[in-house]
């Protein structure tokens, strides 16, 4: 009986001892979307605490260097995260764009029927008719999280490299090494406001769409379904689309909500 | 009412030599619930008897009638004319074998991928005519039901930009039909078999999320909680 059975379904019944081939393969697979998935992770949640942290400048320039002094006492918390994230965001590039298609006329049609099916919406009078017509945008926002993914590579690169250096280094400022309110400032006003926002704008934009197809991806049949995700990811984009603008404005000197003066707190040492 | 529809028409017949791809535009007079089944008969019967196009049930049950009907993949037969402006531009479904006009073979496509994932119920066990019937639990057989209604109609596949640049890949539709004995309890085929089929980037980790399937899926398959259902699945049992 048992044989008759492997006769007809011999991959069905196969297991035990040694894996196969097909079966590392898609060992590898799991892993890499896995590995992709939770870098991205873990890279959103960094950015999270990061554009916050930053954002208290807006309350004054106190309060930036008391979170600056504590980013490195008692722990070099600022040089840790720095050598980890530039870890994690050279893995996660390295991961996620296996999914990027690698010939233009496969871009091209990506695009095109990306467009074909958002611009439908349009195209069809009666949007609430029984058969259909429900939003379709996720096509085109994958491609944009591409789009800023390359941006958030060649700027992010740029800007690590630099914060590495300062964090590590005096950077030629003599009168303090590692984070102070003034670098950070003379660094911005500078022209670097630009590139501060351009990167902040494309990473929030990446991860916003990155988080909001992960949860899709990954649980959007529990009550955490596809609107829930998408509700919540348009909330995190705006906050933090708002929140780097004017981190950056309050790092140009432009910019002060409130001025909460917890300078003496500070004894540097 | 009383509306004059303008059709523009994707024509070409890949058979034919001297046919080159164009765009032919025809009018109507639009009637009282007019649907495109209707339409494009009229079309056929009154104007140009070459016009090539799949209709079969007319009722949104055989898949046959899919085309890009205003840039989405849907079934022409469940679609009315009121539902759209009076320009109605219609090409043939991408990706699938061309046959001419708006008529694709769909019907290779998915016996190919009938074929890969083995879309029949893996048992060993002998057959016992006497024996009772095995019972299954209700929430089970609804599950399988809602995979089952898949018509084939090649829309999830036309709107899915992975399927369109990937033609190895299985899309909604495969992986929709594997979820379907992955939850019969009937298929002896263990994990190890599924997660060699489906954890690939031809399977389910070629899928990038982009949602497509699920919003042009004409018969409103779940598509999107069953590649959720997957992934889960073979990460837990791996
Ligand atoms: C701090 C920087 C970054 C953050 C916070 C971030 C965040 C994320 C998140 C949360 C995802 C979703 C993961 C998934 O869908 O599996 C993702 C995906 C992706 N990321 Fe990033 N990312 C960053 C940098 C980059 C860089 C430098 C690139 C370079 C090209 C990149 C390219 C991509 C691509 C192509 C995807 C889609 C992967 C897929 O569809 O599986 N990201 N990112
Ligand atoms: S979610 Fe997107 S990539 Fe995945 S099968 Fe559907 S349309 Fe294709
Ligand atoms: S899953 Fe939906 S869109 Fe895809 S072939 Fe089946 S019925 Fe058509
Ligand atoms: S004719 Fe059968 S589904 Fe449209």
């Amino acid at each position: 009986m048992n044989n008759i059975k492997t006769e007809l379904y011999p991959q069905a019944i196969r297991g035990g001892g040694k894996k196969s081939e097909a079966y590392k393969k898609a060992r590898r697979a799991l892993i890499a979307e896995l590995i992709s998935g939770v870098t991205g992770l873990l890279l959103a949640g960094f950015i999270f605490g990061h554009l916050i942290l930053e954002g208290t400048m807006l309350f004054g320039k106190d309060l930036y260097e008391v979170v600056a002094y504590y980013m490195e006492h008692p722990l070099p918390l600022a040089q840790i995260s720095a050598f980890s994230i530039g870890i994690l965001f050279f893995v996660h590039f390295v991961y996620a764009s296996r999914k990027i298609p690698a010939r233009l006329y496969e871009r091209k049609r990506m695009m095109e029927i990306g467009l074909s099916i958002k611009k439908a919406k349009k195209r069809w009078s009666q949007p609430k008719s029984d058969i259909m017509l429900r939003r379709h945008r996720e096509t085109s926002l994958w491609i944009w999280q591409v789009r800023t993914g390359m941006i958030v590579l060649a700027c992010g690169a740029f800007h690590l490299f630099l914060v590495t250096w300062n964090i590590f280094t005096d950077m030629g400022y003599a009168d303090a090494s590692g984070l102070t309110a003034k670098i950070a400032s003379s660094r911005v006003e500078s022209g670097l406001w630009i590139l501060y926002l351009v990167l902040g704008i494309s990473v929030v934009a990446h991860l916003a769409i990155g988080l909001y197809r992960l949860a899709v991806k990954w649980i959007s049949d529990t009550w955490f379904n596809r609107r829930w995700a998408y509700l919540l990811c348009t909330v995190i984009f705006w906050f933090y689309v708002i929140l780097c603008i004017a981190g950056v404005a309050a790092l140009a000197g432009k910019l002060t909500l409130i001025e909460i003066p917890v300078g003496d707190l500070l004894i540097r040492s | 009412m009383g509306r004059t529809l303008t059709f523009k028409i994707f024509r070409y017949n890949p058979y034919d030599d001297g046919s080159k791809p164009h765009i032919q535009e025809y009018t109507l007079e639009e009637t009282p619930r007019l649907n495109l089944f209707n339409a494009l008969n009229k079309i056929r019967d009154e104007q140009d008897p070459t016009l090539m196009f799949d209709f079969v049930c007319r009722a949104g049950i055989c898949g046959s009638c899919a085309m890009m009907i205003n840039g989405r993949p849907t079934l022409a037969c469940r679609t009315l004319t009121s539902d759209l402006p009076g320009t109605i531009e219609l090409y043939p479904l991408p990706f699938f074998k061309m046959l001419g006009d708006l008529s694709v073979d769909t019907g290779v496509w998915f016996r190919e991928m009938a074929q890969r994932v083995e879309s029949w119920i893996h048992a060993g066990k002998e057959f016992d005519p006497n024996a009772e019937e095995t019972r299954m639990d209700n929430k089970t057989a609804v599950a399988i039901y809602n995979t089952e209604r898949c018509i084939e109609c090649g829309c999830c596949i036309a709107g899915c930009a992975t399927a369109n640049v990937r033609s190895d890949f299985m899309g909604a539709a495969g992986l929709n039909r594997i979820a379907r004995f992955m939850i019969d309890p009937r298929d002896e085929r263990g994990h190890e078999t599924w997660f060699e089929l489906v954890s690939t980037d031809e399977g389910v980790f070629g899928c990038i999320g982009m949602m497509g399937c699920d919003d042009v899926c004409p018969k409103d398959i779940p598509l999107l909680d069953t590649l959720a259902f997957i992934r889960r699945r073979m990460t837990a049992g791996s």
